[in-house]
C-alpha cells in the first residue's frame, strides 16, 4: 500500500515547496493525538519532500542537467516522460516514519511526484502508477502554466487519486483499463 | 450552491491546508461540512472538497460521521476517507465491518463493490486485527471467484442513444490476451477488452490487493499479532469443496501461474510490456507466500519458474523479475531438492555488470541482499565472492545507495576480504569513472572500437579502454568477483589516466561517500582483525596514501579519516611501531608527507610517540628509539628554520606541536637524549618571534606552539617523573585509560609545579 503521495516543487536554489499531499489513512496508536498528529504528519510529509528534492538535484547534477529546467513555452504542449529523471530510496524506522519506508519519485519540469510505499511493496508497479499520474495531473491541474492552480484544486487531485491510487491501492491496470478511466474522469490524454 | 461554494471551499481547504499549526473552525460549521458531504443531493465536485478539508483537519474532535446508513458506494468510499484519517482503531474497524457488509449483501441498484475494495484494502494496513474470521471468510471466497470466474466477453460500451447503438442485437467480442490473441483462459488483468464488467474491474481490485490479503489473512501465523487461528482440521481433497482460506490460496495460485505465461506474449501496446513485468513480478511473490503457507505448492512453483527463467534470463528487460525468482528458490529450493546456483551465478555474476546504471534495478537488488545478508556469511559464497559486482552499484548511484550500503558493508567483510575491499574502497571514485568509459565504448559503432593505434600511446580515456596497456587494469577494475591475487602490481597509470573524468559530478557524488564507508570499514575490522591483517592494513595505508585517485576534497576527506584511524590500529596493537619500523620510518622521514598528508603524517607521529617503548614491545631497542628520535628530528628541523626558503614546506602548527611531543616522550625513555630536545625546544622562542615566520603561521598557532615547547622542556628538567608521565603503564584499565588521555592536564599541572611565578619563561 501507499502510504503517501506528495506533489513538490524541488526548487534548486529555492527551498522545496509542497504544492499538494495526500495520506491515505493514519495508523491508530501510532503516536499523540490531537494537533500534534497532525503537526507530526505535516512534517513527515516535509522531509520526505526535502529528501526527494535533494536527490533529484544529484541525479540531475550527474546526468549533467540544469538544476531547474524552464517550463515548456506553451501550456498544453504533451510533456514527454521519457527521459524524466527518477529514482527510489529508502527511509530508516524513525526517520521520519515509525516504521520503514521506501520513497519512489518522478521528476517533470519543475515538479517532481513521489510515493511512500510500505517495504516490499511492488516498485515497478509504484513507478507506472507515478508514470500515470504525472501527466494526468500535469493536465487536470494546468501545472505548467502560470499561477499556483493546484493549490486551489485539490479536489481534481482527489478525484485522480481516487481513480488510479484509491486509498493508497496502486492498480495492476492494463492500457484498455486505463482508458476506460481516462473516460470516467473525461480526461483526454495523449497517447 | 454552485461555483461560489465551489471557490469558498477550495480557498478554505487551502487555509487550512498552508499550515501545520492548527486552525480551529467552528464547531458547527464542521457539522456542517459533514452533513453536505454525507447528503444525496450535493453535487460530487462539493463532497470531494468537503471531504478533502475534514481530511485535511484530521485528527478532528467534532466528528460525527459514521459509515453506517451510506448506501452509495462511492460516497462511502469518500466518507471512509476521512474515518480512517482519524487515526482511531475503533474507526477504521467500524469501517471495515460496514465495507465487509456491503461486500456480503446484494447491493442496490447501480452500485458496484469496486469502490470498497480498496478502502477493504486500507483497512487491513492500517489495522489488521480488524476483521473476525468469519468475515475474512466471506470476503476470501468472493476474492477467489473474483480471481477466477469473471466474464471472458468484452462488456459493452454505455449506451449513449441514438438510432446506431444497439446493444441486444450485438454478440459481445471475447477478451484477448495483450499480443491480440484470442483468450483461451480466464480473465486476468493482462487481458483485454474495448469495454469492461463489472465483474472484471473486480477481478483487477481483488488481484490488486491478493498479497497484502494473503499477508494478513492467508495463513497461520502470518503478520496479524491479535488474530489467533488454529490450524484447519481438514486437509484439501480433490472434489470436495474447499475451506474460504484454502480455495483462495488455490485460485490465486492458478492466477499467478497464468499471469506468469502471460507476461511473456509481447503486446501490442509497449506499454503494456511495463505492466507485464510488474505482474510478473507480483506474481511470483504471491506464489512465495503462497507457497510459506502451504508448503504443498512448493513443486509446481519451483517447476514453473525454473521454465520463466530460462525464457527471460536473456533479456535485460525482465532483469527486475530475476529477483523474487531468485528469492522463491532461496525460500524453497531446498525442500524441493532443486539445485538453483546457475540461478544465483547468472544473477550475481552477470546482472550487476550489465544493468548498474538503472537505478531501480541498483535499488532492489541491494535490497536483495539486505534481505539474505545471512547469505554473505559463507565466504566461498558466489553471494559473497561477487561484492566487487556489487560495488558497481554503489559507483554509479551513489547519492540513492550510500546508505543501504551502510547496512550491507559489514556483512561483506572479513579477514580475507578486508585487504581488497580497503582497495576498493579508495578506488571506488575510479570504478565511477571506468564504468562511465565502458558504457560510452560499448554505446560506440564496431568501426570506431578497432581505431585504437596499439604502439601509440591513447589520446583519450576512450582509446585507453581497449588498449593493450590499460586493457589488463580495466578489466581488473571492472571485474565481478574478488580475485585478490590478480591485482596488477599498480593501477597508477590507469588513475592517472582517469583524471580528466575526476570532477564530473557522477564522480565527485561517489567520491563523497567514500570516507564514511572507509570510517565503517575500520570500525568493523578493527572488531575481527588479528594482528598479521592490522600490520598489512597499516602498510597499504601508508602504501595508498601516494596513490589516491586526484580529487582534492577526496583527498584530504580520506587522509583524515586514514589518518584517526591509523591511530586506533597502532592502540589496538602498539607492537606494530615495532614490526614495520622500515616503513614507519620511510614515512615519517619524507618532509613532503607532512605538507602532503599531514592528518597522516601527525597521527603517526603520535603513535610513534605513544607506542614506541619497551613496556609496549619488549624488542623495542635503544637504537630503535634512537633511528625514530634522528629521523623525527631532522623532519623537525627543517620545517622550523628560522628563515624558511621557497622549498621549506609549511606544515599546520599542530604537526609541530605533536612533533616536539614525540621526540621528548623518546627523549624521556632513552636519557641521552634529553640534551639534544632540550636545546631544540629552547630554540623554539627565536622560531616563534622570527619574522619569515610570523608572517606565516597565526599569533595563537604560534604561542599554543611555544607553550607546548616550554612544558616539555620543564617536563625534562625532571627526566623521572618525565619518564612516568609518558611512559604509564600499559593501560588495561578504564582508569588508566583516563590518566593517559588527561596527559596535558598533567603537562599543565608539572609546569606550575615548576614556576609557581606564573609568566616567567626561560630563555
Amino acid at each position: 500500500m501507499v502510504r503517501a503521495f506528495v506533489l513538490l516543487a524541488p526548487g534548486g536554489p529555492a527551498p522545496c515547496r509542497v504544492l499538494y499531499a495526500r495520506t491515505f489513512g493514519t495508523p491508530p496508536g501510532a503516536g499523540p493525538g490531537g494537533p500534534r498528529q497532525r503537526l507530526r504528519r505535516k512534517e513527515q510529509l516535509l522531509v520526505v519532500a526535502r529528501q526527494v528534492a535533494s536527490q533529484c538535484q544529484l541525479l540531475q547534477a550527474s546526468l549533467g542537467r540544469p538544476s531547474s529546467p524552464q517550463l515548456p513555452q506553451l501550456p498544453d504542449e504533451p510533456v514527454s516522460l521519457q527521459d524524466a529523471p527518477g529514482g527510489v530510496f529508502q527511509m530508516s524506522p524513525g526517520d521520519p516514519f515509525p516504521e520503514r519506508v521506501t520513497v519512489v519519485w518522478l521528476s517533470v519540469l519543475a515538479l517532481a511526484f513521489a510515493l511512500v510505499c510500505e517495504p516490499q511493496e511492488n516498485l515497478s508497479l509504484a513507478e507506472i502508477t507515478l508514470r500515470r499520474l504525472a501527466p494526468r495531473l500535469l493536465l487536470s491541474l494546468r501545472l505548467l502554466g502560470p499561477g499556483a492552480d493546484v493549490l486551489l484544486r485539490p479536489d481534481a487531485a482527489d478525484g485522480l487519486l481516487d481513480r488510479l491510487l484509491p486509498h493508497g491501492q496502486m492498480l495492476f491496470l492494463n492500457e484498455r483499463f486505463l482508458q476506460a478511466v481516462d473516460r470516467e474522469l473525461g480526461l483526454k490524454v495523449s497517447r | 450552491a454552485g461555483p461560489e461554494a465551489v471557490d469558498g471551499l477550495q480557498r478554505l481547504h487551502l487555509s487550512v491546508a498552508a499550515t501545520k499549526y492548527p486552525r480551529k473552525l467552528d464547531g458547527k460549521f464542521v457539522e456542517q461540512l459533514q452533513t453536505v458531504l454525507c447528503s444525496p443531493k450535493s453535487p460530487e465536485q462539493i463532497q470531494v472538497l468537503c471531504a478533502a478539508i475534514l481530511r485535511e483537519m484530521s485528527p478532528c474532535n467534532d466528528l460525527v460521521l459514521s459509515c453506517d446508513e451510506i448506501q452509495d458506494t462511492k460516497l462511502l468510499s469518500l466518507v471512509s476517507s476521512v474515518l480512517l484519517a482519524q487515526g482511531s482503531r475503533g474507526e477504521v474497524a467500524a469501517v471495515g465491518q460496514r465495507v465487509v457488509q456491503g461486500l456480503e449483501r446484494r447491493l442496490p441498484e447501480g452500485q458496484s463493490a469496486r469502490f470498497l475494495l480498496p478502502v477493504l484494502a486500507n483497512v487491513i494496513s492500517l489495522s489488521p486485527g480488524s476483521l473476525t474470521e468469519e468475515q475474512t471468510n466471506v470476503v476470501s471466497k468472493k476474492l477467489a471467484d473474483w480471481l477466477r470466474y469473471a466474464s471472458i466477453q468484452q462488456g459493452m460500451a454505455q449506451p449513449s442513444g441514438g438510432f446506431f447503438s444497439s446493444p441486444r442485437t450485438k454478440q459481445p467480442a471475447p477478451i484477448t490476451e495483450v499480443d491480440g490473441a484470442v483468450a483461451t483462459d480466464f480473465f486476468t488483468v493482462l487481458s483485454v477488452a474495448q469495454h469492461y464488467t463489472q465483474d472484471q474491474w473486480l477481478n483487477v481490485q481483488a488481484f490488486s490487493m491478493l498479497r497484502n490479503w494473503l499477508l494478513c489473512y492467508g495463513g497461520p501465523g502470518t503478520s496479524c499479532p491479535e488474530k489467533l487461528w488454529l490450524p484447519h482440521p481438514w486437509k484439501s481433497t480433490p472434489g470436495r469443496l474447499l475451506p474460504p482460506r484454502e480455495r483462495l490460496r488455490d485460485k490465486a495460485f492458478a492466477y499467478c501461474q497464468r499471469l506468469v505465461e502471460q507476461s511473456t506474449r509481447r503486446p501490442l501496446k509497449k506499454e503494456d510490456g511495463d505492466l507485464q513485468k510488474a505482474c510478473l513480478i507480483e506474481a511470483v511473490t504471491i506464489m512465495d507466500i503462497i507457497c510459506k503457507q502451504d508448503s504443498s505448492y512448493v513443486c509446481r512453483a519451483v517447476s514453473c519458474l525454473k521454465i520463466l527463467h530460462s525464457r527471460i534470463c536473456g533479456d535485460a528487460t525482465y532483469a527486475r523479475a530475476l529477483l523474487p525468482i531468485a528469492q522463491l528458490f532461496l525460500n524453497h529450493s531446498k525442500q524441493a531438492a532443486v539445485d538453483s546456483d546457475a540461478i544465483y551465478k547468472h544473477l550475481f555474476s552477470d546482472i550487476p555488470a550489465l544493468l548498474f546504471h538503472n537505478p531501480s534495478l541498483a535499488f532492489e537488488f541491494v535490497q536483495f541482499c539486505k534481505d539474505n545478508s545471512q547469505l554473505f556469511t559463507d565466504s566461498s559464497s558466489i553471494f559473497r565472492q561477487s561484492f566487487p559486482n556489487l560495488f558497481k552499484f554503489l559507483a554509479w548511484n551513489s547519492p540513492a545507495l550510500i546508505s543501504e550500503f551502510v547496512d550491507l558493508l559489514p556483512f561483506l567483510l572479513d579477514p580475507g576480504t578486508a585487504t581488497e575491499i580497503f582497495h576498493l574502497l579508495l578506488d571506488l571514485p575510479c570504478l565511477t569513472a571506468a564504468l562511465d568509459i565502458q558504457l560510452r565504448a560499448a554505446a560506440l559503432p564496431v568501426s570506431e572500437k578497432a581505431g585504437a593505434d596499439p604502439a601509440g600511446k591513447p589520446a583519450t580515456c576512450l582509446e585507453a579502454f581497449h588498449h593493450p596497456l590499460y586493457r589488463s587494469m580495466f578489466q581488473y577494475l571492472l571485474r565481478s568477483r574478488a580475485a585478490p591475487e590478480d591485482a596488477p602490481d599498480s593501477l597508477v597509470p590507469l588513475r592517472q589516466l582517469l583524471g580528466s573524468l575526476a570532477g564530473s559530478p557522477r564522480v565527485v557524488q561517489c567520491a563523497e561517500t567514500v570516507p564514511v564507508l572507509l570510517e565503517l570499514f575500520f570500525r568493523v575490522v578493527a572488531e575481527f582483525a588479528d594482528g598479521s591483517l592490522i600490520n598489512q592494513l597499516v602498510v597499504l595505508l601508508l602504501q595508498r596514501s601516494d596513490q589516491l585517485y586526484d580529487i582534492p576534497a577526496f583527498k584530504e576527506d580520506v587522509y583524515r579519516v586514514l589518518g584517526s584511524n591509523l591511530a586506533m590500529l597502532c592502540g589496538l596493537r602498539p607492537a606494530l611501531v615495532v614490526e614495520l619500523s622500515t616503513e614507519i620510518l620511510e614515512f615519517s622521514g619524507a618532509v613532503s608527507n607532512i605538507q602532503s598528508k599531514e592528518a597522516i603524517f601527525t597521527h603517526m607521529a603520535w603513535a610513534v610517540g605513544e607506542f614506541l617503548s619497551v613496556s609496549h614491545d619488549k624488542r623495542c631497542t635503544v637504537e630503535q628509539i634512537t633511528r625514530f628520535f634522528e629521523t623525527l628530528e631532522a623532519v623537525l628541523f627543517e620545517i622550523t628554520q628560522l628563515r624558511p626558503q621557497a622549498s621549506t614546506p609549511s606544515c599546520a602548527p599542530r604537526a609541530i606541536s605533536v612533533l616536539m611531543a614525540t621526540l621528548t616522550k623518546l627523549a624521556a625513555r632513552s636519557q641521552d637524549l634529553i640534551p639534544r630536545v632540550s636545546m631544540f625546544l629552547s630554540k623554539m622562542r627565536t622560531f616563534v618571534q622570527s619574522p619569515a615566520v610570523t608572517s606565516v603561521y597565526c599569533e595563537e598557532d604560534l604561542e599554543e606552539i611555544l607553550i607546548r615547547a616550554t612544558e616539555l622542556m620543564n617536563l625534562l628538567k625532571m627526566p623521572s617523573v618525565a619518564q612516568f608521565v609518558f611512559t604509564p603503564p600499559v593501560a588495561s584499565t578504564r582508569f588508566q585509560k583516563e590518566v593517559n588521555d588527561s596527559l596535558p592536564l598533567a603537562l599543565r599541572m608539572v609546569t606550575q609545579l615548576l614556576e609557581p611565578a606564573a609568566g616567567s619563561m626561560p630563555v
